[in-house]
């Protein structure tokens, strides 16, 4: 792939228009709150945007092309059964208690619901995870920028993490979240055209049913059976497993998101964050998975055009690259490389503003240096931004040592977020739940999942104590740890919490179902209510459905 | 606090404008796998979007 002038020249444009947000934003920075949570100003339509931007890395659009041409249009599966429902729960029903308990975080809710221990554990376990993932995701984009472009791959992971810092140390949670609206109309500028051409090349939709095997252009219909689908899960597994417990553990817990939310300028904006967000969620899989399944038909037709090869099969990875050196000419190059760029930046600055919020609150200001002035913890803020960037940089190099840790790793996280969700439900619609069972939970859970990681193979990775079990495929594998992650953690806490003393009611106000107030909705407009946007969304992803199944 | 359409309108605009302009410099400039003129239309596109936004923002400061 060659670059010439004007492919820089746009992306010398786009690096100078996220800075100069930054800069001008950097005026309105002047507490903590205005840097680490955005003083809750921001509007709706900006939150929504960027709650969805703040997911969608650069691993997220070429990982999810790469699966686009691995299975076909289950794909889409991980974004109407695996993300939207999750983003309909968190706005109707969880939101009220996030928002309305005043909580700076999601560890700051799970102190002021059960106690000291849950919160620092939820927040040391999620400082950690943002910076591997901050520095795994850096990684995965040097080595790309590397490998097509022949970029160094020591000045791609300064470059790019030098403008992600100069923008959020400048203008804090604010310039972030404004510079993943931005980043997120790039994403789908940039790669639509791509859908577009390459999809028309390939005869369209009905082009490529003829082409592919029917078991990649249906979503549900291969489903009975692992066998019979090219994911290797069944309909079970992957509703329960991905559809439940990993999706509204990520949707519904992750700081990561939830804190685009929170900077909502109302408790009304806060829940309409994630449904307004849910609809371009829903388009998403035509921009991102549409080109993945096209370059495998491209590929077999012989169009000129076929995927690189690793080993005896595919380097799927390479689809999304190897499509835009195809189908897009300089110019529209340097777009569509801006967009990678945009969105590796948008998963970096979301990993970056909630590690320095969460770790300025609920580590710095919780167990180190409790009572300083507001001031002090801006500075820590700011202070926390650079270590941030720069431990994510050495988590970076790490991943170029120890690619093996750093997959197991990314296993471990997968870990940590499934049984989270079970504390939460429990939390906040069950009043008799206890901190001991909480932290007792959420323990046995996570240990629940590594012991069914070691008692279980799927692809020759895992057993490594015994083999009582064999996966078809990983994702079978990691969907069933989920299920067993979440289930341990709901049955441990519900036995502990019984056999603990449960909270006086009057310090749960706020914070549970039943002893919160509901918003008073009455005479809004019916497009401002929480509910009937829901509903829409809901006809929609049925509809959806339906049309792929 | 900045109206967030004003500096993305102008980078979708001036984007636009670039591979418009470029489209017009080297008219047969083509991908290798499609004759469509890429850039002009993914440029005319981007600007429309930057120029509505920029309505957008307009509209609103003179509500």
């Amino acid at each position: 792939m060659h670059l010439t002038p004007v492919d820089y020249a746009i992306l010398v444009l786009y690096f100078a228009f996220v800075i100069g947000i930054g800069w001008t934003l950097r005026k309105s920075v002047k507490s903590s709150g205005e840097f680490l949570t955005a003083g809750h100003s921001v509007p709706v339509w900006i939150t929504s945007l960027a709650f969805l931007a703040a997911n969608l890395g650069a691993q997220e659009v070429v990982g999810m092309c790469a699966s686009g041409a691995k299975y076909g249009i289950m794909t889409s599966h991980f974004y109407w059964i695996g993300a939207v429902p999750a983003m309909l729960f968190v706005g109707v029903f969880m939101m009220p208690f996030y928002y309305g308990s005043k909580a700076r975080s999601v560890p700051e809710y799970l102190k002021l619901r059960f106690d000291e221990k849950t919160r620092g554990l939820n927040a040391i376990t999620f400082a950690v995870m943002t910076l591997f993932s901050s520095g795994i995701s850096m990684y995965a984009l040097a080595k790309m920028f590397n490998l097509v472009l022949g970029w160094n791959f020591n000045s791609s992971i300064l470059l790019s993490a030098a403008i992600v810092l100069a923008y959020t140390y400048l203008g804090g949670l604010t310039s972030a979240i404004y510079n993943e609206v931005l980043q997120f109309f790039l994403i789908v500028l940039g790669f639509s055209p791509l859908a577009i051409i390459s999809v028309a090349r390939a005869g369209g939709w009905s082009g490529l049913q003829q082409r592919l095997a029917p078991n990649m252009t249906h979503a549900w219909h291969y489903l009975g059976h692992a066998n019979e689908n090219p994911m290797g899960v069944e309909a079970f597994g992957l509703v329960a497993g991905l559809g439940f417990v990993l999706s509204f553990g990520y949707w519904c817990t992750d700081f990561l998101v939830i804190q685009r939310a929170m900077a909502a300028n109302s408790m009304s904006a806060a829940r309409r964050t994630p449904l307004i967000a849910a609809f371009p969620k829903m388009i998403m899989p035509f921009i991102v998975i549409l080109p993945g399944i096209a370059a495998l038909a491209l590929t077999k037709m012989g169009s000129g055009y076929t995927l690189p090869l690793k080993g005896a099969g595919y380097d799927y990875d390479q689809a999304l690259t190897t499509l835009m050196a195809q189908f897009y000419p300089n110019g529209m190059l340097g777009v569509g490389l801006t967009a990678l760029m945009a969105s590796f930046m948008s998963g970096m600055a979301g990993n970056v503003t909630a590690f320095n919020t969460v770790f300025t609150y609920d580590i710095y200001q919780g167990y180190l240096h409790p009572h300083a002035s507001d001031e002090h913890y801006l500075k820590v803020g700011r202070i926390t931004t650079v270590a941030g960037v720069g431990l994510s940089i050495a988590t970076a190099y790490l991943a170029t040592q120890f690619n093996d840790i750093m997959d197991f790793l990314q296993l471990v996280f997968g870990f940590v977020n499934a049984p989270l969700f079970a504390t939460f439900l429990l939390g906040m619609f069950w009043k008799r739940t206890t901190g001991h069972g909480a932290f007792s939970g959420l323990v046995a859970g996570t240990l629940g999942a590594a012991f069914t990681w070691m008692l279980t193979v799927a692809e020759g990775k895992g057993g490594t104590i015994a083999n009582v079990h064999d996966f078809p495929s990983q994702m079978a594998q990691n969907f069933w740890i989920a299920i067993v992650a979440w289930s341990t953690c709901m049955l441990v806490t519900v036995v502990i919490s019984l056999a603990t003393r449960p909270h006086p009611e009057t310090q749960l106000r706020g914070l549970v179902y039943g002893l919160t107030e509901t918003p008073n909705e009455q005479g809004v407009s019916w497009y401002r209510r929480p509910v009937p946007l829901a509903i829409i969304v809901a006809v929609a992803l049925v509809f959806l459905n339906l049309l792929f199944r | 606090m900045l109206d967030l359409r004003i500096p993305s309108g102008v980078f979708f605009a001036l984007t636009g404008a670039i591979l418009i302009v470029h489209s017009m410099i080297l008219p047969g400039l083509r991908a290798p796998m499609t004759n469509a003129n890429v850039n002009l239309y993914s440029g005319a596109v981007m600007l429309v979007f930057g120029a509505l936004l920029l309505g957008l923002a307009a509209r609103s400061r003179r509500a």
